[in-house]
């Protein structure tokens, strides 16, 4: 597993911080690309933030009420570095199953 | 400058029903689509290649087509198409539940070849299937069509160049009909096609070109409805370029957060095709909020249809393995069906 | 030329760990890093390979680190890329192209046979061709269409080419940094089901007696030896152990090598064990396993107690998901064929 971390980013033209009015999603939450993750509030409105990544939310950072400087971490989400390819899926190591059985006389010689 | 098309064909303005249907269909492929993506997440198909943002230059091509006559020869990524030219969804689904290569659906009948996972893999076919439209004899006006879906990934491929060259140099009825959505997975269009038009390479084969917004469904319909009309009445060839964008990801286990931004996302998407003709539909007073809704249940119930019927779609017996390799199976291959009967086949 | 893997042995302290555990994916990706670093020479170029890292994340930042000159994306078309390829092998680079799926060196296998096989003959030995060529191969993962196709012979049948394929981690990252560094081109077959499958990687193996060339005994045994490369060797591995608690002792050869094909690691084992099992998920007809078999009946006629066995995929298009488990090897259908060579009794 990779952790990826989304810092806040710069909401407007020269921002510097944001403070958090609601979480949209919870710690341990798997979440798609674009999913609303936050809302959070400027000096200019307030906005809902996007997720950025697919991921599962790893760490969310600040409560209701706290502010939160631009650059620093808002979230971090966990991803899997052993996600399938482009297509496709990826293997189950399975225990091997069989039907047949071997049955030979070996004449060791 | 690109060449004009010989037909310019006066081409009626879209009517009221016309829209109105063109609004049902980009309705129900949307929802199908966003429900084939969470079909994948719930485990009912291992992979699907969506084609969100693309809903318009897919269901507005398909309605310009006369598939009395003409044929299409979609990518992988066609869906839209299929929907709209009256494919089965759950046959064509059955591709994505890793059920048949190529889906299931009859492609003869169908006038809708199998699902094809090679890029740029059958744009000399539709050239090839173009050409006995002219041995065949039928005489101008009356002619199939071929279209050819392809995006602006598949126009790096040299088939691509061979097959516009062909069908230029043979005056073949084949309308290629380019998505260019923007990514080819992880390369933008501006590092894949070189001058960045597809469409404005047809001027070197002597031949018309169109570059449609992609996103605006009726433009769309009318600049196929010119293509096919032009390569009908046997002037040869023509490009239809619709530059619309892949709002979702190239399939279901990419992840474009590893290449590009939400914001580039939202700059590079535009408007969103299917609101544009809602407004439009609203604006002109063609529509209301009733129409909306019906055609929204309506998609839901549709979408339900699939899912169920894609549920209880089962694996095909392993021995169609062996049976459709050939029309004339060999000896041999006929023992190794006997050998996988005996040795694999879990009763 | 066969070599058993002696157990890793840490290095002395101060010196960090000598064996880590990676993924397959973790160690080509690692291999890849130092080729790089090592080579300022070396270039990686493909569709995807850049800012996406790989559809598999082979090339996963290997971009942010070596840079856009070092490691690029290629606009879509195989033939392209291994054309280009070619010429930059001409002016004295190592490319290391990455065809995106087995199915897709199909278009550029004319660039691969005509060009990069006969380049360093042509030039009479001026114009060597050190291409290392990334293919992930192999099914298993439930892909679609050709995203499951084993080319071994094809690629083992062109002069000029060697072929590679590793079976693990510890495998993959020697055997690529070994290919890598050679000057004759390299067809490098990646088992993509074994992409995610971790192991120990005995970074300092060269020091520990790790030979890149030749086949290796996976496993000692005494009464048959199966041969096996790529995906099929962990499989043939589970194998032995069932056939163990039948009394079977079940020697497993790693191939690795497809071309040269280590004939004296073959006879060796199979004069030992005088009786051979090969395994491949490719085509019966013309398969390698046919290679395998004539080589060891050359050079063990007079010991073999049974004819060669193959156990390998069917002469059919490789299958959809639903049917993939039908068609590759599985467990009962390799017990089955070293059944036969146990109860074969000359007539």
């Amino acid at each position: 597993m990779a952790e990826i971390s989304f810092p806040l980013p710069d909401l407007g033209e020269g921002l510097i911080e944001a403070t958090v009015l609601e979480w949209l999603v919870a710690e341990g939450e798997q979440v798609e690309r674009n999913h609303p993750l936050v809302e959070v509030e400027t000096t200019k409105s307030a906005v809902e933030l996007p997720s950025p990544q697919a991921g599962k939310v790893l760490r969310i950072f600040g409560t209701p009420g706290d502010t939160i400087k631009v650059g620093d971490p808002l979230i971090v989400f966990e991803v899997p570095d052993d996600t399938a390819g482009i297509v496709g899926t990826v293997p189950k190591e399975e225990a091997p199953k069989r039907r047949v059985r071997l049955n030979a006389v070996l004449d060791e010689d | 400058m690109p060449l004009e098309l010989a037909v310019q064909a006066e081409l009626p303005e879209l009517n009221r029903d016309q829209l109105r249907q063109l609004y049902r269909l980009m309705v129900a492929v949307r929802h199908l689509d966003e429900s084939a993506i969470r079909w994948q997440r719930q485990g009912l198909i291992p992979g699907y290649a969506p084609e969100l943002g693309q809903e318009a230059a897919q269901v507005g091509s398909g309605f310009a087509l006369d598939m009395a006559r003409d044929f299409v020869f979609p990518t992988y990524r066609e869906m839209g198409v299929a929907r709209t030219v009256g494919v089965d969804m759950v046959q064509y689904m059955s591709t994505h539940k890793a059920v048949w290569h190529g889906g299931l659906y009859d492609p003869a009948a169908s006038r809708f070849a199998p699902i094809q996972a090679v890029v740029a893999g059958s744009v000399l076919h539709a050239v090839g299937w173009a050409h006995a439209q002219t041995l065949d004899g039928k005489p101008a006006g009356e002619r199939g069509v071929a279209i050819s879906y392809f995006g602006d990934g598949a126009s790096s491929q040299g088939d691509v160049h061979e097959a516009m060259n062909f069908a230029a140099v043979l005056k073949a009825p084949v309308v290629f009909f380019i998505q260019n959505n923007g990514w080819a997975i992880s390369v933008p269009t501006e590092r894949q096609v070189a001058g960045g038009s597809v469409a404005a390479r047809a001027a070197g084969y002597g031949m018309p070109s169109v570059q449609v917004d992609g996103n605006d469904v009726a433009a769309v319909v009318q600049a196929t409805a010119a293509a096919l009309a032009h390569a009908r009445a046997g002037h040869g060839p023509a490009v239809v370029e619709a530059m619309t964008y892949r709002r979702g990801p190239h399939s279901t286990s990419d992840d474009p957060g590893r290449y590009r931004t939400l914001d580039q996302e939202r700059l590079g998407a535009g408007e969103d095709p299917v609101a544009r003709l809602r407004t439009r539909l609203l604006e002109a007073g063609l529509a209301d909020e009733a129409f909306f809704a019906e055609a929204k249940a309506s998609a839901e119930r549709e979408a339900e249809q699939v899912r169920t019927g894609l549920q209880a779609l089962g694996s095909r017996p392993g021995a169609e393995m062996f049976e459709f390799v050939y029309q004339e199976p060999t000896e041999a291959l006929k023992a190794q069906a006997a050998s996988w009967r005996e040795e694999s086949e879990h009763v | 030329m066969s070599e058993t893997l002696e157990a890793p042995v840490m290095q002395e302290a101060g010196e960090g760990p000598a064996v880590e555990t990676l993924s397959m994916q973790q160690a080509l990706n690692r291999a890849l890093a130092e080729v790089l670093a090592e080579n300022p020479r070396a270039v990686v170029l493909g569709e995807d390979v850049g800012r996406l890292g790989g559809v598999f994340r082979i090339t996963d930042g290997l971009q942010a680190r070596f840079g856009e000159q070092r490691v690029f994306d290629t606009p879509l078309a195989e033939s392209g890329i291994l054309g280009m390829s070619v010429g930059l092998a001409m002016a004295g680079y190592h490319p290391i192209p990455e065809v995106q799926f087995d199915g897709f060196a199909y278009p550029a296998i004319n660039q691969i046979v005509c060009q990069v096989g006969r380049m360093n003959y042509r030039s009479r030995g001026t114009l060597p061709m050190p291409i290392t060529l990334r293919v992930p191969s192999f099914g298993g993962i439930r892909a679609p269409e050709h995203h499951g196709e084993s080319l071994e012979s094809l690629f083992a049948h062109v002069p000029g080419l060697k072929v590679v394929s590793p079976s693990d981690p510890n495998q993959a990252y020697h055997l690529l940094k070994h290919a890598a560094t050679r000057p004759d081109p390299v067809v490098f077959m990646e088992p993509k089901s074994r992409y995610w499958q971790k192991g120990e990687v005995d970074l300092d193996a060269a020091a520990h007696g790790f030979r890149p060339g030749g086949s290796r005994v996976a496993r000692e045994g005494r009464h048959v030896t199966l041969v096996a490369w790529g995906a099929m060797v962990a499989r043939c591995l589970q194998v032995s152990e069932l056939a163990a608690e039948d009394g079977i002792d079940v020697e497993v050869l790693d191939l690795r090598w497809l071309k040269p094909i280590d004939a004296e690691g073959l006879a060796a084992s199979v004069a030992k064990t005088r009786r051979a099992v090969v395994v491949h998920e490719a085509p019966l007809t013309a398969g390698l396993g046919a290679e395998v078999a004539a080589l060891v009946t050359e050079r063990c006629f007079g010991t073999l107690r049974a004819p060669v066995e193959r156990v390998t995929g069917f002469d059919v298009p490789y299958p959809s998901g639903d049917l993939e488990d039908e068609y590759i090897p599985n467990i009962d259908r390799i017990l089955f064929g070293i059944q036969r060579v146990l109860e074969y009794r000359r007539g």
